[in-house]
């Protein structure tokens, strides 16, 4: 039995009288260039490198200005959170408001000594000009607020109840 | 260097393009379309050619490529003539009485098509097929063995039929 690999010894071995050796004749025909037609094909393949050189360039430089666009973006989200906080307090910020938080206060504290003079305040804080340490009070409504001011008033106050008793009984 | 490289160019080209375009026109039957694929042949070739280990290789490849290219749109277009044209009957396309080397390779499955037009068409040792169609030598000659069988039993029955 011949195997596949048996007909080759150094490369096609027809016999003579083999129909196919007709057919798969090595070809003998030549048919030469016709004038230019070295140079034609020199300057198409010149033109088709270049292009594909350009090609590369230009996706080279689609990925970079993809990247460029899309890795400030990123960041972008994160920036505007941070320069808002600090922000905010500067405009606010001044040195006599410091000890109170609250806004509206800060221009009631000079205020009293000038509170017949700005109206404003007084209409929005009518309780401050009823009582004179009123104002502290009642920016903090809060109960943990409240005995800080109670302590206070009683420096002012001991002085009145214990007159009381000591009248009444002088009264008497 | 660029000297160098333009010289060898034109060695390759004044070598190879007359039996390139020879090998073409047998197949194709046609001198123009024989130099158009040839030519595209080079083309590609010089257009990478830096890359390119085996030019002749590459050439009779990309030839056999083109000329199976050829054949498909001629193909087409002899359908759609044939389907277009109302007498149908017209003598079908001028085929020869003997079954044309055309027409038994187009016969033959791609993978034992490219070793048959390698190695019996452009003249290429077995080795050079191997390397070419990255197959082993023993798988070429085992393809090759194939494809010549397949071509004899084409042979007989269209001998037979002609009878």
């Amino acid at each position: 039995m011949t195997t596949p690999a048996d007909d080759f010894d150094d490369g096609p071995d027809l016999a003579p009288d083999d129909p196919l050796a007709v057919i798969l004749r090595p070809p003998s025909d030549y048919l030469g260039p016709p004038a230019g037609r070295y140079e034609q094909i020199r300057r198409g393949a010149a033109r088709r490198r270049l292009l594909r050189t350009a090609a590369g360039v230009g996706a080279a430089c689609a990925v970079v200005v993809a990247v460029a666009l899309v890795l400030p973006l990123r960041p972008a989200s994160e920036t505007p959170v941070s320069p808002t906080v600090p922000l905010a307090p500067p405009p606010v910020s001044g040195p006599s408001t410091s000890p109170t938080p609250p806004a509206t206060p800060t221009p009631a504290t000079p205020g009293p000594t000038e509170g017949a003079r700005t109206p404003v305040p007084e209409a929005s804080t009518p309780a401050g000009p009823t009582g004179t340490a009123a104002p502290r009070p009642s920016p903090s409504d809060s109960a943990s607020t409240a005995p800080t001011a109670v302590p206070a008033a009683p420096s002012a106050e001991p002085s009145t109840p214990p007159l009381t008793p000591s009248e009444a009984t002088t009264s008497r | 260097m660029k000297r160098s490289r333009e010289r060898a160019a034109a060695e390759l080209f004044a070598a190879l393009y007359p039996r390139l375009a020879g090998w073409c026109r047998r197949l194709v039957d046609d001198d123009e379309t024989a130099h158009e694929i040839a030519s595209e042949a080079f083309t590609r070739l010089w257009a990478r050619w830096t890359a390119v280990a085996e030019p002749r290789g590459f050439l009779y490849v990309t030839a056999a490529n083109l000329v199976r290219d050829h054949w498909r749109k001629t193909e087409r277009e002899r359908n759609a003539v044939r389907r277009a044209t109302v007498e149908a009957a017209v003598s079908p396309p001028a085929e020869p009485a003997d079954p044309s080397v055309r027409l038994l390779v187009q016969s033959l499955p791609e993978r034992l098509r490219v070793p048959i037009l390698l190695h019996y068409y452009a003249d290429m040792p077995i080795r050079e097929v191997s390397v070419l169609t990255g197959r082993r030598e023993g798988t070429v000659k085992a393809d090759l063995h194939a494809a010549r069988e397949l071509l004899r039993a084409h042979l007989r029955r269209s001998l037979d039929h002609t009878r």
